[in-house]
């Protein structure tokens, strides 16, 4: 077996030709021992699919594990099955394995996927961030995603909880493409409250997975799950991560891989900011929001800035001037002259209007309302 | 004195038994006769009356008495009632010296006598004698002969002359009219005695403050979610100090719970609205009542009429909470034994605090919550159901950064606060005049919705407002009971459109848009 170093990029020729092969890549992709860098070595090592399952069957590559999940599993069925649900699976060599992930070092030996076909799904995008990120990040990646998604060019992410939802959420509502990479099998609803979203991604766009159906999320899936979407994408945005974020392994991904990184900026007082603030110091480029974005890709150009809200009466637009970063009432008060109660009551009324949101007892504009607001005109 | 040893004597003296919070008459009697020296006591005593058995003959001994070398059988009538509580030792004691002619039963069928009896023949602080007095002045009595630590609730009865004894000895010498007992002077009503906490040491939460004001001038439940530390037990403990004073009726009342819980240590009233806020780690026999053998009031009952303070609402006994209902519905626990329910009191406010998350940082500006999603999940289940259904306001308490502390005035001080309550309280008072309904809180939903005048900019508003913030059917109820409190707090017969916002910040956001949403 060569060192891996050697290791030609992409797949040898004819590794998954004809049904055995192909049957094979099914089978190898439910090796959890067998890792991925382990398997592209060995594939230009024995050539075809049915080569790898023999060595592994042989106890010459992969874990005992795998030397059982080799000799117990019917391919077969794991076709069947992905078939069953309505999806299907792109070996790699296949026309619709995307050559981008021929980039990796440790490529999936093919992928597991609903929807739409992939390469009718470009240019793409990775947004990632935090899980638990907080509203007004949520609102960042939602129009990131719809801001891109709208101008044509589809969302990566990896539709986990927070900025990966949001982001897809934001797509789907730009009416734009967007493709999640999962990090369990395409049957498995995770996390649990994203079934509806899921079940309109895979659409309205695709679902991808390098595990077969019925797969578990493991913990290890996941830094996996990012490599692919990093892959599939031109460039890399993160829009929220704390201090040692997972978002950052993405970013090694993305620099490996030679993509472009974006970082959203945050308060330099918000824990959530540390990742984009940190990766913006260290030269990933700073975007405001999906016109940026779309300017610096060179999908979109002229901006403008957001016109201020209109229709406000007097109380509501003095209050409103003066909500700068996350305000207490009574600050808001103290500074317009009114009581707190009537500062509550005008916030209410600019709340019901969609220009601030109340967060942990204190109000903040929402995005579209915020000084920085630009708004993207399509190329 | 020698004991005549003539065939059989009878003696009979009126005892009081306290069964939830009311007391009942209980006749005492006692037949020495024939037969090995014992005590039988027959009549339905409960476990602490039985108790009593063994305590009395070495009460009567030191006391100085003789007790009789015979068979004295003491009967408590009516025997359909379960005798409870350890009030009925000096009834007991004097009914035997009274058979045994020791002591003389001329003023035995004028008074009523309760109190616990120590081995010394010393009366003790007994529990429950504020009801005990009640019954005797009811019941047409011309006093009541109490442990001298118990004289000032009993003087709180109008009409009834007080007896404070401090033994058995100085029992029996009343009766003989050999000795003259002290005078207890009645105190005063509820007279208002300066509280510990004002609202003007409360630095900042302004919305926090005039919150608590609404929910004091409506009478409505206050729900606070904030990160640790953030102040939410300082506020709530300050809400009572708010509430309109006592009326005599209310202290009463109040009192007399504490009484039976043997609270009172000594005091004759209660005279500001008590505050309590039992440990997560409480029962829920200790959370609404109950307990074997003596039926004791759980702290609904001793919060009635002031302020239940539930900190770390979710580490309650899931069926404690389920419990809350019924006192948060009906203002008062039934509580239902073999031999008949009883019942106790219990309209209190409550005050429920909790963190936003179990980790208590979802939502914060300056840390990250760290809670999975399937904790947070269950966190909020425990939130919702019956009990947050009835309560109205609902806030999160922010963490003030040291340059909001330092910048803000102290607050305004509790008094003049309530002066505020009161005159809005008053105005509901009038309003409902007739219909049973206390304050605004406690109006039915649908009935809320037609009395609740609302100009038509308010309506709009509210019609806008469930539109965005998808209020649900209580969610509605709520906001216009709560803006119905902000117009009466600002003396208005309408509705306006900046009330009703007003009450829609009260509505309760959940931290980060999910998690802790409106359980209604």
């Amino acid at each position: 077996m060569p060192a891996e170093s050697d290791v030609p990029s992409g797949w040898p020729t004819g590794f998954s030709d004809g049904e055995e092969n192909r049957q094979a890549v099914a089978l190898l992709l439910g090796l959890a021992g067998l890792l991925p860098r382990k398997l592209h070595a060995l594939a230009h090592d024995v050539g075809t699919a049915a080569g790898c399952v023999a060595a592994v069957r042989a106890g010459r590559a992969g874990s005992q594990a795998d030397r059982r999940y080799a000799a117990d599993t019917d391919a077969a069925a794991v076709l069947d099955a992905t078939h069953a649900m309505g999806a299907r699976l792109v070996a790699c060599g296949e026309q619709e394995y995307p050559p981008d992930l021929e980039d990796l070092a440790d490529p999936p030996v093919g992928l597991f996927v609903k929807g739409r076909p992939l390469w009718a799904i470009t240019p793409r995008v990775a947004i990632v961030g935090a899980r638990r990120c907080t509203a007004l990040g949520k609102e960042v990646a939602t129009e990131l995603g719809r801001g891109s998604a709208g101008a044509g060019v589809a969302v990566v992410s990896g539709a986990a909880a927070g900025i990966d939802s949001a982001s897809h959420r934001g797509a789907l509502a730009g009416r734009g493409d967007t493709i999640a990479v999962l990090g369990c099998g395409l049957d498995v609803v995770y996390p649990p409250g994203n079934a509806e979203l899921l079940a309109k991604m895979a659409e309205a766009g695709a679902l991808v997975s390098e595990y077969p159906p019925g797969t578990r999320p493991m913990p290890f899936h996941f830094p996996a799950r990012n490599r692919i979407v990093v892959a599939l994408a031109e460039a890399l945005v993160v829009v929220e991560g704390a201090e040692r974020s997972g978002s950052l392994i993405s970013v090694e991904h993305a620099l490996d891989l030679g993509r472009s990184v974006f970082a959203v900026p945050g308060p330099v007082t918000s824990p959530l900011s540390a990742a984009p603030l940190r990766l913006i110091r260290e030269g990933a480029t700073m975007i405001r929001g999906s016109a940026d974005l779309l300017e610096d890709l060179g999908y979109g150009r002229a901006y403008s800035v957001a016109p201020p809200p209109h229709g406000l009466d007097e109380a509501e637009r003095v209050v409103f001037e003066v909500v700068d970063g996350s305000v207490l009432p009574e600050t808001i008060a103290a500074s317009t002259g009114l009581s707190v109660p009537e500062a509550v009551a005008v916030l209410i009324r600019l709340e019901l209007a969609g220009l601030v949101r109340s967060v942990g007892g204190r109000f903040e504009r929402r995005l579209a309302a915020s000084p920085q607001a630009l708004e993207a005109t399509e190329a | 004195m020698p004991i005549a040893s003539f065939a059989a004597m009878y003696g009979r003296v009126i005892g009081v038994t306290v069964l939830g919070v009311g007391g009942h008459a209980v006749t005492v009697e006692a037949h020495v006769g024939r037969g090995l020296p014992s005590l039988i006591l027959t009549g339905l005593p409960g476990a602490a009356v039985q108790d009593a058995r063994d305590r009395i003959r070495p009460a009567v001994e030191a006391s100085g008495f003789e007790w009789p070398l015979r068979r004295v059988v003491v009967n408590l009538s009516p025997g359909t009632l379960r005798k409870e509580g350890p009030g009925l030792d000096l009834p007991v004691a004097t009914v035997v010296l009274a058979a045994t002619a020791q002591v003389p039963s001329k003023l035995l069928d004028r008074y009523v006598l309760a109190g616990e009896l120590s081995l010394k023949g010393e009366l003790i602080s007994t529990p429950g004698i504020l009801s005990v007095a009640i019954a005797a002045a009811r019941g047409g009595m011309e006093g009541v002969i109490v442990p001298s630590a118990n004289a000032a609730e009993a003087s709180q009865i109008e009409g009834l002359r007080v007896v404070a004894a401090a033994s058995l000895a100085e029992v029996a010498g009343f009766l003989r009219g050999t000795w003259e007992p002290p005078v207890v002077e009645a105190e005063d009503g509820p007279a208002e005695e300066g509280s510990a906490v004002d609202f003007s040491e409360i630095r900042g939460q302004a919305q926090a403050r005039r919150a608590l004001e609404v929910a004091a001038a409506g009478g409505h439940n206050v729900l606070m979610i904030g990160s640790p530390g953030a102040g939410k037990t300082m506020l709530a403990r300050r809400l009572a100090t708010i509430l309109p004073p006592l009326s005599r009726e209310e202290a009463l009342e109040a009192t007399q719970l504490h009484s039976v819980a043997g609270l009172l240590s000594g005091r004759g009233m209660l005279t500001s609205r008590p505050f309590r806020s039992p440990h997560h780690s409480l029962s829920v026999a200790g959370l609404l009542g109950g307990g074997s053998g003596f039926l004791r009031p759980g702290e609904v009952s001793l919060a009635h009429r002031g302020v239940l303070f539930l900190d770390e609402l979710t580490e309650f006994r899931r069926d404690a909470l389920e419990g809350l209902r019924q006192p948060l519905e009906d203002g008062r626990v039934v509580i239902t034994r073999a031999l008949g329910s009883i019942e106790f009191p219990s309209r209190f406010t409550l005050v429920a605090a909790a963190n936003p998350c179990p980790c208590g940082f979802a939502g914060d500006s300056k840390r990250v919550c760290r809670c999975g999603d399937a904790r947070r999940e269950q966190y909020s289940g425990k939130m919702s159901g019956p009990l947050l259904d009835r309560v109205d306001i609902r806030l999160t308490i922010p963490r003030l950064t040291k340059h909001e502390l330092l910048g803000e005035d102290p607050g305004e001080s509790s008094a003049s606060i309530r002066e505020r309550v009161c005159a809005a309280r008053e105005r509901q008072r009038r309003r409902y005049e007739g219909i049973g309904v206390a304050c605004n809180a406690h109006l039915p939903g649908p009935f809320a919705r037609r009395i609740t005048v609302m100009s038509s900019e308010a309506q709009s508003l509210l019609a806008q407002a469930v539109e965005t913030f998808a209020l649900t059917g209580r969610g509605f109820d709520r906001a216009i009971k709560v803006s119905q409190t902000i117009a009466d707090l600002c003396g208005a017969q309408v509705v306006e459109a900046e009330y009703l916002a007003e009450a829609l910040s009260y509505r309760g956001t959940a931290p980060q848009d999910e998690g802790l949403a409106d359980a209604g």
